[in-house]
């Protein structure tokens, strides 16, 4: 049975990434995209906007709300048969980034 | 994608790197990292060795080999960096030291054997050095492979099995589970493949020239065989087994990424992502089968919808003609666009269905077409279509013929065949969910026709069938009213409680003649009206009365409405006119028609010989949409006018025609020569006879 998982990574403090890697990076994700592991990719604004439900009463703030180390800045939502592959996926994209850090969680969906 | 992504970390081969913190733990993940990562890499590993050695089988025993080196050391010394460098380096290593072995026997290989050995499988730069002499065409590798493994000299399991097992990096034990074969039995498969590639010396390539289309079509075909394997399974409780689907389309979307010129693979990826987007929808939560129009839309998965029209794009940006996976893809796309089942594009899916029977003419896809026609245009349509596959060598065993045939009958009300269908469908299928649903249908049809037999079959009264006939939705007030006073008379008069098929056309005669033979003849046409109404309605309803055709009118002739005040001749005169000596056969039979069928004076002079039909009283009119019919006098006399004749007009003129006139055929006798009798002299002699025109005689 194939699994959802979404990978998210964490802001880095470290420099920009420079043209080979990200030119690596973009082979990565065609190749994991053409392989239908890669479903969808961005990136996110750290910032954002925050929105809270209490009472019935909605709240919505312009952001920043964390420190830019704190904050969700990429994700990737990803589909593979077992954890160790989407683990095995994650090594892959680490090697490329360099130093950082994420979560992987699975996704329960349609899929059913 | 490369490994060899330049990293500064050291000899990878030997650097170790365990993900967990515990002992236990870390053998355990070192053991799922394994196999997830020979899942990955098992194909490209696979692929690289057997460009190296020349022999899948060979080739495949070495990367086990490796296989089984990372299940021996990775739990103990941890999960090194790349690990599907790893696997690959070493079973690389295992391949040069093969090709030694075989130096002295097979001076063939030693350049190859002396090249790759003279690299520097270990130390720092070791695996990347390694991967680097497979990397460039590692792509290409994966592509032969899967040529070769799905080549058409194997049979359909063995090529199955070995593509499952070399691309898919299944393990035999999961392969046999998803057939629902015994592992030897797969192993054996995959034994006698490798035999029968290694005997034929199939060479490691990618086909050119005509064999190319042929081969790449056994491809897509063992990649489709595993998708309906997973999506219908033929078998056993589970009515999907996903995993093979999702096997299924990961080697579709492998092979479009290798092969991306090639329509077909677009198109087959198109339709295996399209049929996947509904797995999720298939069933209920109990389990049970839903058809296409019974599903949920809202589960169906968009993700692979978008992917499906992406695929099925890029096919048409190939170009060339429709092949088949790509015309199922668009008719797969038609399902998928339609919000509702009710707003199915059907026209174009049957338009689609008559360019694919052109390309892929078999007699599933004929089938199919004869669904997409039923609800295009009508089930009967359909059933025609589906009809003409009967006794289609293919479709013998073939559950889904009966139960095509099923629905198409059940909606046509015809209940017991549909029936009939439905049970044999049932037997045919092993599939244990599908039967249930299969014989569930049946059980309702069952339900519907007996519905049906308790109506005619004798039990269904001329009262009932009158009540259901007055309760029809789309009869107006004043006609419910008109109505009910006609079927109140009959009801009355013959019984509520007779049987509607005993009910005949000369009772409805005799109620007619008592009830209304005096009155005026717009009452007895309106009462007329309303019986054949009926008599019409209960045939539609497959409840036929016991008129002759399940008409009750036969024996009712309609009656002249004069327009004007002048009052037709009644029936002592005629019959009087009938007794004179001095009157001719012709004109007697004429008046009498005239008077007993109270038509036309123009349609029965029309009337010709062979339209007649003496038994049924009745004559087909000369333009053939209607009946004059007659009663007891005109049926003495008319074989006698007749005379033996079997063509040409009824009532002919004494004399033949003269040489300056000469009349339509259609109105000379072919067996006499005389014309036809005209209006005018028709007139004459009945105004001699009698001083009025003919068209006094039309009775009341």
């Amino acid at each position: 049975m194939t699994m959802r998982f979404l990978m998210t990574t964490k802001g880095i403090d470290a420099a920009p990434p420079t043209p080979e890697v990200m030119a690596e990076m973009a082979a990565f994700v065609e190749e994991m995209t053409r392989a239908g592991v890669l479903l969808a990719t961005g990136g996110l604004d750290p910032a954002g906007i925050h929105v809270s439900a209490s009472g019935g009463k909605i709240t919505v703030t312009d952001g920043p709300f964390t420190e830019a180390k704190e904050a969700i800045v990429s994700f990737a939502l990803i589909e593979t048969r077992s954890k160790e592959e989407a683990v095995e996926m994650s090594r892959r994209f680490w090697k490329i980034i360099g130093d950082g850090e994420g979560h992987i969680q699975q996704v329960f969906g349609p899929q059913g | 994608m490369t490994s060899g992504n330049g990293s500064e970390n050291g000899a990878e081969g030997e650097t170790w790197s365990g993900g967990g913190t515990g002992d236990g733990s870390r053998a355990g993940d070192a053991r799922g990292v394994v196999g997830a990562v020979w899942r990955m890499e098992s194909a490209r590993i696979i692929a690289g060795l057997v460009r190296m050695v020349g022999d899948v089988g060979l080739a495949e025993e070495l990367a086990q080999d490796a296989l089984l080196a990372a299940l021996e050391q990775w739990p103990q010394a941890g999960v090194p960096d790349n690990p599907g460098a790893w696997l690959m380096a070493v079973s690389k290593r295992r391949a040069v030291d093969h090709l030694r072995r075989g130096e002295r026997h097979e001076r063939g290989n030693e350049l190859l054997a002396h090249d790759l050995a003279t690299r520097p499988d270990t130390g720092e730069a070791g695996v990347d050095e390694a991967l680097g002499v497979l990397d460039g065409e590692v792509g290409d590798d994966v592509l032969r492979l899967m040529f070769v493994s799905c080549h058409p000299a194997l049979s359909t399991e063995s090529r199955v099995a070995l593509t499952l097992k070399l691309i898919g990096g299944l393990r035999t034990e999961e392969i046999a589970r998803a057939f629902l074969v015994s592992e030897a039995t797969v192993a054996q498969r995959v034994v006698r493949a490798k035999r029968t590639l290694a005997d034929l010396r199939v060479p490691f390539e990618v086909p050119e020239g005509p064999d190319r289309a042929a081969r790449l079509s056994s491809v897509l075909e063992v990649v489709y065989l595993v998708f309906n394997e997973g999506y219908a399974a033929t078998a056993g409780e589970d009515w999907t087994r996903r995993d093979l689907c999702h096997e299924a389309l990961r080697l579709g979307r492998l092979l479009a990424g290798l092969a991306p010129g090639e329509a077909e693979v677009h198109g087959l990826v198109a339709l295996t992502e399209l049929q996947a987007s509904r797995l999720a929808a298939r069933n209920d939560p109990s389990g049970r089968p839903l058809a296409l129009h019974e599903q949920n839309r809202g589960r169906w998965d968009r993700l692979l919808i978008h992917r499906g029209f992406e695929a099925l794009l890029r096919a048409r940006k190939c170009g060339g003609p429709l092949g088949p996976y790509v015309l199922q893809a668009a008719i797969a796309a038609c399902h998928a666009q339609a919000a509702t089942a009710e707003e199915t594009d059907w026209k174009r899916i049957a338009e689609l269905y008559e360019v694919l029977i052109r390309v892929l003419p078999t007699p599933v896809v004929r089938l199919n077409r004869a669904v997409a026609l039923a609800m295009a245009y009508d089930p009967e349509v359909g059933l025609a279509a589906v009809d003409a596959l009967a006794g289609e060598p293919a479709l013998g065993g073939y559950h889904r013929l009966p139960s095509v045939r099923g629905d198409l009958l059940a909606r046509l009300g015809r209940h017991e065949e549909a029936r009939r269908e439905f049970e044999r469908a049932a037997a045919l299928t092993r599939n244990v969910p599908e039967r249930t649903v299969l014989l569930e249908r049946a059980a309702a049809c069952a339900d519907a026709a007996a519905a049906v037999r308790a109506a005619p079959g004798g039990t269904v009264t001329l009262g009932e069938a009158a009540d259901d006939f007055l309760a029809r939705e789309d009869l107006d007030a004043a006609t419910v009213r008109s109505y009910g006073q006609t079927m109140g008379r009959l009801r009355r008069e013959i019984g509520d409680d007779v049987p509607l098929a005993d009910v005949g056309a000369g009772r409805v005669a005799r109620v007619f003649a008592a009830a209304w033979g005096s009155a005026a003849p717009a009452t007895w046409n309106r009462h007329r009206g309303a019986v054949r109404s009926f008599s019409a309605w209960a045939a539609a309803q497959g409840r036929p009365t016991g008129g002759p055709d399940g008409d009750l009118a036969a024996g009712l002739g309609r009656r002249y409405e004069p327009r004007g005040r002048t009052r037709p001749i009644d029936r002592s005169r005629v019959e009087a006119l009938g007794e004179r000596p001095d009157i001719a056969l012709r004109e007697r039979v004429l008046w009498l028609l005239l008077h007993e069928s109270a038509a036309g004076v123009g349609p029965v002079l029309a009337l010709n010989v062979e339209n007649l039909d003496l038994a049924g009283r009745r004559a087909r009119t000369a333009g053939g949409s209607g009946w004059i019919r007659w009663g007891d006098g005109v049926a003495e006399l008319l074989p006698g006018l007749v005379a033996g004749r079997r063509r040409g007009p009824l009532f002919l003129s004494e004399r033949r025609p003269g040489p300056g006139r000469p009349p339509a055929p259609g109105d000379l006798c072919p067996e006499t020569g005389r014309r036809r009798l005209s209006y005018e002299r028709a007139e004459y002699l009945f105004k001699q006879a009698t001083g009025h025109t003919l068209g006094r005689l039309r009775a009341r």
